[in-house]
């Protein structure tokens, strides 16, 4: 069977995809690169503490996670017609805090997975080190995903965008920017001083 | 819903996705304290990993959601077979993934030349990403359509898998087949 034209399938056409998709591509790539050039600098840290290389993919992904959960809540509610950014709305502050819990248990899990896998390999970095280090920048990456999504979902959806084509690239991208330079900054300022 | 139960409802639900991401992205730092060994045969490699990742998760993500609406309504067919809509959405995320990488590579070379800092040669750094994003291609493909059908027939909405599914798979496989590339590559150069 031959492949249908773009003109039968509407927005399902592979020249609509890349033309859509591919430019924006682009511009995120160009952002995250930041964060790239951060990691880069931050060679030397890594080579002495190994254990923190390790720690990188789930310390940025947990942000994008955590970002694209609430992104989610908020643009569904924002559909329903149940909220309205009020800061007194308390079924808002309810999301944000669920949001702190889960940082809170999960930055932890990850500080005592990676703790233990130090004691397997060696290495000089304690327990309490990897919990402050973990616990700073997990619940600062929280409240920075925390507040990229507001921003993101209100900001769509006073442009008149459906949020839910928007703000999970734009959380998980913001977050991974941040959050690398959230994490070596805290790693650094605790290691080194 | 009393703001109570609204927190315990979240916590209770995201929780175990957390969790499996979570090991997704510890396998993943594993490989990347391997990589390190292989940076100062090749600079330029760090700069390129937070962004191939962040590509994944990107493409990977939008192919994800688009079959996901799909489903919702039944546009297509939640097994493997030859529907045009399918066809070329996956067409798609292939142009862009290996474009993108293509753009990648260069761009760190790029950066990192007008930042006087010596990178890798471009050939090399674009070697690198393009045969990564390509061996990932195949992965991510096959199993997020795996996975997103697997999941709609057992009565689960696409909506709330693609995410975590997208994020653990573009994890692992994506840090897996970067080092695989190095590998390939430094075998190639030498």
């Amino acid at each position: 069977m031959a492949l249908l034209t773009d003109a039968d399938l509407g927005s399902w056409g592979t020249g609509h995809i890349v033309r859509t998709m591919f430019p924006l591509l682009v511009v995120l790539c160009a952002i995250v690169l930041w964060a790239g050039i951060t990691l880069e600098d931050a060679g030397d840290l890594l080579d002495r503490y190994g254990l923190l290389a390790v720690m990188v993919p789930a310390m940025i992904g947990m942000g994008g996670n955590l970002g694209s959960i609430l992104s989610a809540r908020l643009s569904t509610r924002l559909h329903l017609g149940t909220t309205t950014f009020d800061p007194t709305d308390r079924l808002l502050w309810a999301n944000v805090a669920a949001i702190f819990a889960l940082a809170a248990t999960i930055f932890t899990a990850l500080a005592v997975a990676v703790w233990l896998f130090g004691r397997l390999v060696g290495t000089p970095l304690t327990l309490g080190q990897l919990l402050g280090i973990s616990l700073l920048s997990g619940l600062s990456i929280a409240a920075i995903a925390v507040v990229a999504s507001v921003v993101a979902t209100y900001g769509s959806y006073r442009l008149g965008i459906d949020p839910d084509d928007t703000t999970i690239p734009i959380v998980t991208n913001v977050v991974d920017v941040f959050g690398m330079l959230v994490f070596l900054a805290v790693s650094r300022w605790m290691l080194v001083g | 819903m009393q703001p109570r139960g609204v927190f315990w409802s979240i916590y209770r639900e995201a929780l175990p996705v957390l969790a499996i991401a979570l090991l997704g992205g510890l396998c993943s730092g594993l490989v990347l304290s391997g990589l390190l060994d292989s940076v100062a045969d090749f600079p330029g490699l760090l700069v390129m990993v937070p962004v191939f990742l962040a590509t994944r998760g990107n493409v990977y993500g939008s192919l994800g959601g688009r079959i996901a609406t799909g489903l919702h309504q039944g546009l297509i067919q939640p097994r493997f077979e030859w529907n045009d809509r399918l066809v070329n959405a996956i067409i798609a995320s292939v142009v862009n993934a290996v474009g993108i990488s293509i753009v990648i590579g260069s761009l760190s070379w790029g950066v990192l030349t007008v930042l006087g800092r010596e990178p890798a040669p471009l050939r090399v750094l674009v070697g690198i990403v393009l045969i990564a994003s390509l061996l990932t291609a195949a992965v991510m493909i096959g199993g997020l359509l795996t996975l997103l059908f697997a999941g709609y027939k057992a009565g689960r909405d696409p909506d709330n898998l693609v995410g975590p599914i997208v994020t653990t798979l573009g994890d692992v496989f994506g840090m897996a087949f970067l080092f695989l590339a190095v590998v390939i590559v430094e075998v190639l150069v030498s």
